[in-house]
């Protein structure tokens, strides 16, 4: 186990240092003057004049080697300040924290709900395998998959908010304005979610220890409670872990759509405007903690599966 | 020119609004009700806060559309001059003076009182930015400094007779002294206007209520919250809803959705935008009249502005729109003439040796369409034209340097103060910081340089309208479209008056009836 938690801890380093590192060559690489783009971010138009963009360089210390900047960034970090947003002028983890807290409750909302139709969509679908319900159950998850979030978002936002006038068509105010968002967040989980139970559910109806309760006398739903679910579950438990470091920096068109201030929206703007410390910032809160999720996940499904913990010794 | 995936995502649910459109006619309430003091309204605005509110940033805006930011003068559109508004009056104390007399009786929201030396220091702080205002910067103003109580002295460092248009820029707006205490802004309590903000939920809203001892009279609502939703579709939709009173800057393609809405109205006016078809003058073969007069006669405005923009723009006649002050007299439309077109190319001696690029800014979407068209026009009369599509960063070096053949863009020629000679200037003079044709004409440079010393401002924009002729005369650019400031409101909002700069939306005298 200690090797294994030493192996993680080092991946995250590795893995946040490697994501700050071109999150913060973007700007440089990308075609255009990184400190007129911080210029336009401030005040929209097309004429900069030059002495604007010698005082922001020098304001800002981008004059400096790449590397000295990098260097000057980190070493800010290790004591916890992530720097001055480029744009607004503010603290970046002023900015990071209630995005991340928005963005975390629409990703657990969705996540969870997605979890709970998954399972009892898969395993339905599994003990019914070949007859309708398993294949009306495939069909849809399997149309849903290909829904994409820009076209469903429009759709909710048109018959609930404007059609029903139920919910608000965006922002973020309270419980109802997350339904929408984390409606249109869940769909696509639940449809992988749904295929991955399924899938589970029938390799622990197949498999020998089941068939072994079977032939001790223990009734069929004894079996598919005692034996069947708890095994076909755990697929569950690694997909969860990386839809929801997928979902922490990627719910950005959602974010857009619905005018919710999440991580998603914070790093589209951040590389947008070139404003490196709020991207940095955002990436390295993202980035973490999708890897200390995954390393969670492991060790779940590690508790849960002898022969995974067996492997990682 | 801003990139926004919110326009590209803006399309599905802008085009499924214009579908539900007609579903949402409704009995319009009645505008003639009394208003209720005790109602608040909602503004979508397409601007979020940047730079910690600082003045010189366009968070100025913000904090003008929303009533609580005031300047010394303000530009009226509707007399097509500078009116006062915190300073009383004004006046050239010398050539390079100028002396404002500070409105007696004016508090700030905090209790303090409006004095020259606070209106001092707050026009200082602005000068001293590391990033100034185009409107307000050392280059045009070289100091500030309170005479006395009541007035205020600005230097400049050329003779110029537009300190007033200067002071009438939201970037001007003028905040007491506590404002600016800790090295940053907090415009919390510490405007002028009717409106005093109270509250901002950062990256969504900013709230204010009623500013009851406003020095210019009964503000009529209790209060109002300016949202920023930069995504245009979202904003069609809340106006749709009712969740939102006002909401600017409507897409066109959200506009078939709100004019079959009885619930709305749309407003629409001149902006001061013009699409425009840049072409590199210093660069063979536009560095030919004739062949830049045939580019000019083969395209369909006309057409261009129904199709591409759907009738939300209109043909240019020129570099201005037809409602300025300064518009060229009797300018009209060109209409397409294709066989004028080929013979000014024979004229020019051209030979279709390689095709000729047009570059489209993906910043604007609509510009890929517009290029799409122009090719098709240039096509029909022998010129043949590729079309690269790429971000405005990338193409801005080569632009200034003048390695392009056309381009496709849209400036504001207000956008620095209510005055084109910033862009008359920038754009076209030989010296130009923006001259993106590399056109160059002595007689421009000329009636330039006298308008900018000129302080009649009726003479002033009658030399203004001479040098567009001379723009037009030479073919310089093809002016595409003039774009129209599109706004929608609520039916049952009161005395709202649409400025197409988005500078002044909730008023002392915006009001609402009660429900």
């Amino acid at each position: 186990m200690i090797p294994f938690l030493a192996r993680r801890t080092a991946a995250l380093v590795a893995a946040v240092l490697l994501a700050s590192f071109v999150v913060f060559l973007i700007p440089y690489v990308t075609p255009g003057d990184p400190v007129r783009k911080i210029i336009r971010s401030r005040v929209a138009g097309d004429v900069i004049d030059d002495s604007a963009v010698q005082a922001l360089s020098l304001q800002l210390g981008l004059n400096d080697p790449l590397w000295a900047q990098y260097l000057r960034w980190l070493g800010r970090l290790s004591s916890g300040d992530m720097g001055l947003s480029y744009t607004s002028r503010t603290p970046v983890a002023e900015q990071v924290l209630p995005a991340l807290w928005i963005t975390l409750s629409l990703v657990v909302l969705a996540l969870a709900i997605a979890a709970t139709i998954s399972v009892a969509l898969g395993v339905t679908a599994a003990l019914q395998e070949g007859r309708p319900a398993d294949k009306v159950i495939t069909a849809v998850t399997q149309a849903f998959i290909a829904l994409p979030e820009y076209w469903l978002a429009p759709m909710l936002v048109l018959v609930f908010a404007l059609q029903l006038s139920l919910l608000p068509s965006a922002g973020w105010e309270g419980p109802h304005s997350a339904v929408l968002p984390v409606a249109v967040l869940a769909l696509r989980p639940t449809s992988y979610f749904t295929s991955a139970v399924r899938e589970g559910v029938l390799e622990a109806l197949s498999a020998e220890h089941v068939v072994a309760a079977r032939s001790r006398g223990l009734s069929h739903l004894q079996t598919v409670w005692k034996h069947v679910i708890p095994n076909g579950l755990l697929p569950l438990t690694t997909l969860v872990a990386v839809w929801f470091a997928g979902l922490l920096g990627g719910s950005v068109i959602v974010e857009v759509i619905f005018s919710i201030p999440g991580m998603g929206r914070l790093l589209f703007d951040g590389v947008l405007n070139s404003d490196i410390p709020l991207a940095q910032g955002a990436v390295v809160v993202v980035v973490g903690l999708a890897v200390l999720l995954t390393t969670a996940a492991d060790l779940v499904h590690g508790l849960l599966n002898p022969q995974i913990r067996m492997s990682h010794a | 020119m801003r990139f926004s995936l919110s326009s590209s995502l803006s399309l599905g649910l802008v085009a499924l609004l214009s579908l539900s459109g007609c579903g949402f006619s409704g009995p319009t309430a009645g505008n003639k009700q009394a208003a209720d003091t005790n109602q608040r309204i909602v503004v979508d605005n397409f601007r979020a806060p940047v730079a910690n509110w600082a003045l010189e940033s366009d968070a100025a805006y913000i904090l003008s559309l929303s009533g609580c930011l005031e300047t010394l003068t303000r530009y009226d559109e509707s007399q097509g001059k500078i009116v006062p508004l915190l300073a009383t009056e004004w006046k050239q104390s010398s050539p390079l003076e100028w002396d404002f007399t500070i409105r007696e009786g004016v508090k700030f929201q905090d209790g303090s009182e409006l004095t020259a030396e606070a209106v001092a220091g707050s026009l200082q702080s602005v000068l001293g930015a590391a990033v100034p205002a185009r409107a307000f910067n050392p280059k045009v103003v070289s100091g500030v400094k309170a005479l006395d109580d009541r007035t205020v002295r600005v230097t400049t460092p050329t003779e110029s007779p537009l300190v007033p248009y200067r002071l009438a820029s939201v970037n001007t707006g003028v905040l007491s002294p506590a404002a600016f205490k800790g090295g940053t802004v907090d415009p919390f309590g510490h405007c002028t206007g009717p409106f005093k903000p109270v509250s901002e939920k950062p990256k969504q809203s900013l709230t204010l209520d009623r500013n009851e001892a406003y020095w210019g009279g009964d503000v009529k609502l209790a209060g109002a919250e300016v949202r920023f939703i930069t995504d245009g579709a979202t904003r069609t939709a809340q106006i749709q809803t009712g969740e939102a009173d006002i909401s600017l800057s409507i897409p066109v393609s959200g506009l078939p959705a709100l004019e079959g809405d009885g619930n709305v109205k749309v407003l629409k006016a001149d902006s001061p935008r013009t699409a425009t078809l840049y072409m590199n003058n210093g660069r063979a073969p536009f560095d030919d009249v004739d062949f830049r007069k045939a580019v000019s006669s083969a395209l369909d405005l006309e057409a261009l502005a129904a199709s591409v923009y759907e009738g939300a723009a209109i043909a240019a006649n020129g570099p201005f729109a037809p409602s300025e002050p300064w518009a060229i007299e009797g300018a009209e439309a060109p209409k397409q003439d294709v066989e004028g077109a080929r013979k000014l190319l024979a004229s020019a001696g051209y030979t279709a040796s390689r095709p000729l690029e047009i570059i489209a800014i993906v910043e604007r979407a609509e510009f890929a369409d517009v290029a799409t068209v122009i090719q098709e026009n240039l096509k029909a009369v022998g010129v043949p034209v590729k079309i690269q599509t790429k971000e405005y960063a990338a193409v801005e070096p080569d632009l200034l340097s003048g390695n392009y053949d056309m381009v496709l863009s849209q400036r504001n020629r207000l956008i620095d103060i209510a005055d084109p000679i910033g862009f008359l200037t920038a754009d076209y003079t030989c010296d130009g910081t923006y001259n993106l044709s590399h056109f160059c004409n002595a007689d421009y440079d000329k009636t330039i340089a006298q308008a900018a010393t000129t302080a009649d401002s009726e003479e002033r924009y009658r030399l203004y309208a001479k040098a567009g002729q001379i723009l037009q005369d030479q073919a310089v650019n093809v002016w595409l479209v003039n774009e129209q400031a599109i706004d929608a409101v609520r039916a049952d909002v009161q005395n709202h008056v649409q400025d197409p700069l988005s500078r002044y939306v909730v008023r002392a005298e915006t009001a609402k009836p009660g429900s």
